[in-house]
């Protein structure tokens, strides 16, 4: 367990090397920062200094994208005792993953990719989440994904899959209320209904980010853009019903200057009023 | 909670997912295209038509995506081998060797691994072959001096005296050692953060070769102009013990350089050891080359 907290009202930023050069000079006022753990499982020694400079000012949670949940074979051992490892060495408050698969037969794809949902995958992904985060010591977020299909098999809504998981496993939701709308707009479902499907005494983090529309309609989970006025009202909606939680902003690609993405993060504030 | 297996029909339905992802984006038109038609039958059976597009429609975003970001961490991994061939061709050798090796592993900056390798089979005869090969070997040796675990320099003390001729140095695995023939390394410093995509001008071959050291240090990779003599016994102490490397590099020495030889060689081995070049030394017979650009 972690001896760091993090306010739960905090907001917090998704850190990407395009900030170092801004944050290394100004260290500026931020609630905490959430890494995308693969990138700093391995033993390149400067990824290892910039991260123990950072956390040893701010706490730093950390944000999976190679777990592979929901992969048809077991989890991968060497990679949860390097996960173990990073989270101990940064003392983690929490750690958090998708509900998806990355890769399958030998191939990482490096995408989060959804399954069909049914109770036979609430089963294995409950498990397995589990021993995640009895393995971590620590709380585990299980983020939901934005998605661009929706499988014949499904029998469960994605909603109801989640919630399942999250409460079969005792681990926490890592609520993306920017890929929740991504995905309704997607698959032309009531945003607000799969809110209400949501437990909030058991959500460890919120996730804003900005999307892309295609030309064809279709959102994608891009950020490289402000956070959408549908979004905050989502937002400001999942507040109001369990504010509250602490909020992070991903902005991954077209990174403006790191002052304009705090003032992003910053207009959190006005949404929860 | 019982430990969960994975169902059979899962695998399946991921290996057939997995298969329409990697399909080769269309390059006939001179833009990225899905080839929606290539997309196995039993996968797209499996997903629903949505609000925007039917089924395949879909499962495009998923194809360009994988593709995409995968041109993305191989232009990463080879900034000066990419803008040499320009994005469009570089992106053409990338296929070709994603579609016989996958990435395998969860780090995604070790997809590119093995295509340098690749990249020397893959253009065979091409005009400007050996500087498009000496590009891609400066960019591995740039990725492998970042990756390097760190160490701690080796700072002789008064009880290696003995044994300091007979012994052999320990390269850092922070420093590499370069002999440029076509002025890469001034071109990947100028490129570096340009953004750009097209190709840009191969250099000349150089009249002379350059010779570098480059070193990781806290504020990134610094590179160091050696001379020609230097960088050869640099060269020759990864290799050999001091002793034998000294002499090798006299006996190939040119007469008229020989009688200044020995003193500048001491000036460079302790200007080397200064630089924290080395990381000790041992008694072990042979060393490892390095890579050459």
């Amino acid at each position: 367990m972690s001896e760091r907290s993090i306010p739960r009202d905090a907001l917090g930023l998704g850190l990407r090397p395009a900030h170092y050069p801004y944050l290394f000079e100004h260290w500026p006022e931020v609630g905490y920062f959430e890494v995308i753990s693969e990138n700093f499982l391995g033993d390149a020694p400067p990824p290892r200094a910039r991260l123990a400079a950072v956390s040893a000012r701010y706490p730093v949670v950390l944000h999976g994208v190679g777990l592979n949940l929901l992969g048809h074979a077991e989890l991968d051992d060497d990679y949860l005792d390097s996960l173990c490892r990073l989270a101990d060495r940064v003392d983690a408050p929490f750690v958090t993953d998708h509900l998806c698969w990355t890769g399958a037969h030998g191939v990482s794809h490096h995408d989060l990719l959804p399954v069909p949902y049914v109770p036979e995958l609430v089963e294995l992904a409950a498990e397995r989440a589990y021993r995640v985060q009895r393995r971590l010591g620590r709380p585990f977020g299980i983020e939901n994904l934005s998605s661009y299909v929706g499988f014949r098999r499904s029998t469960m809504t994605e909603w109801d899959f989640y919630a399942a998981v999250v409460r079969e496993s005792g681990c926490w939701f890592m609520l993306d209320v920017n890929n929740i709308y991504v995905s309704s707009q997607n698959h032309g479902f009531d945003p607000l209904e799969y809110l209400r499907a949501i437990d909030f005494s058991r959500v460890l983090q919120v996730h804003l980010a900005g999307h892309t529309r295609e030309p064809d309609g279709t959102l994608v989970d891009t950020h490289d853009h402000p956070v959408s006025s549908a979004v905050w009202s989502l937002y400001a909606q999942a507040w109001k019903q369990g504010g509250p939680f602490p909020t992070l902003l991903e902005w991954d690609e077209r990174v403006p200057p790191m002052p304009e993405v705090l003032a992003e993060l910053a207009k959190a504030k006005g949404a929860r009023a | 909670m019982r430990a969960g297996l994975a169902p059979e029909w899962l695998a399946a339905l991921q290996s057939g997912f997995g298969a329409v992802l990697r399909t080769p984006l269309d390059r006939s038109t001179g833009t990225l295209r899905a080839t929606l038609s290539a997309y196995d039958p039993g996968t797209l059976g499996e997903i629903l038509d949505g609000p925007h597009g039917r089924a395949a429609e879909h499962l495009a975003v998923y194809n360009r995506q994988y593709w995409f970001r995968l041109f993305g961490v191989f232009q990463t991994a080879f900034p000066l081998t990419s803008r040499l061939f320009g994005h469009w061709h570089f992106n053409g050798h990338v296929t070709r060797f994603l579609l016989a090796h996958p990435p395998g592993h969860w780090d995604l900056d070790r997809a590119p691994d093995g295509f340098e390798a690749f990249l020397a089979d893959a253009i065979g005869d091409a005009a400007h072959r050996e500087a498009l090969l000496d590009a891609a070997r400066l960019d591995v040796t740039w990725r492998a001096l970042f990756r390097a675990p760190s160490t701690a320099p080796f700072r002789p003390r008064a009880e290696d005296a003995p044994r300091l001729l007979d012994s052999r140095l320990v390269p850092s695995p922070s420093v590499a050692v370069v002999v440029d023939r076509w002025a890469l390394l001034e071109l990947k410093s100028s490129l570096a953060g340009s953004g750009g995509e097209s190709a840009v001008p191969l250099p000349s071959a150089l009249e002379e070769p350059r010779c570098w050291a480059l070193a990781r240090e806290a504020g990134g990779i610094r590179h160091l102009a050696l001379a020609p003599r230097e960088a050869e016994l640099l060269l020759l102490l990864r290799r050999h013990t001091i002793r034998d490397a000294l002499a090798a590099l006299e006996s190939a020495c040119p007469e008229p350089e020989r009688a200044a030889l020995p003193e500048q060689a001491q000036r460079w081995l302790a200007r080397s050891v200064e630089r924290g070049f080395w990381a000790g030394l041992t008694s072990e017979g042979e060393g490892q080359g390095t890579t050459q650009v």
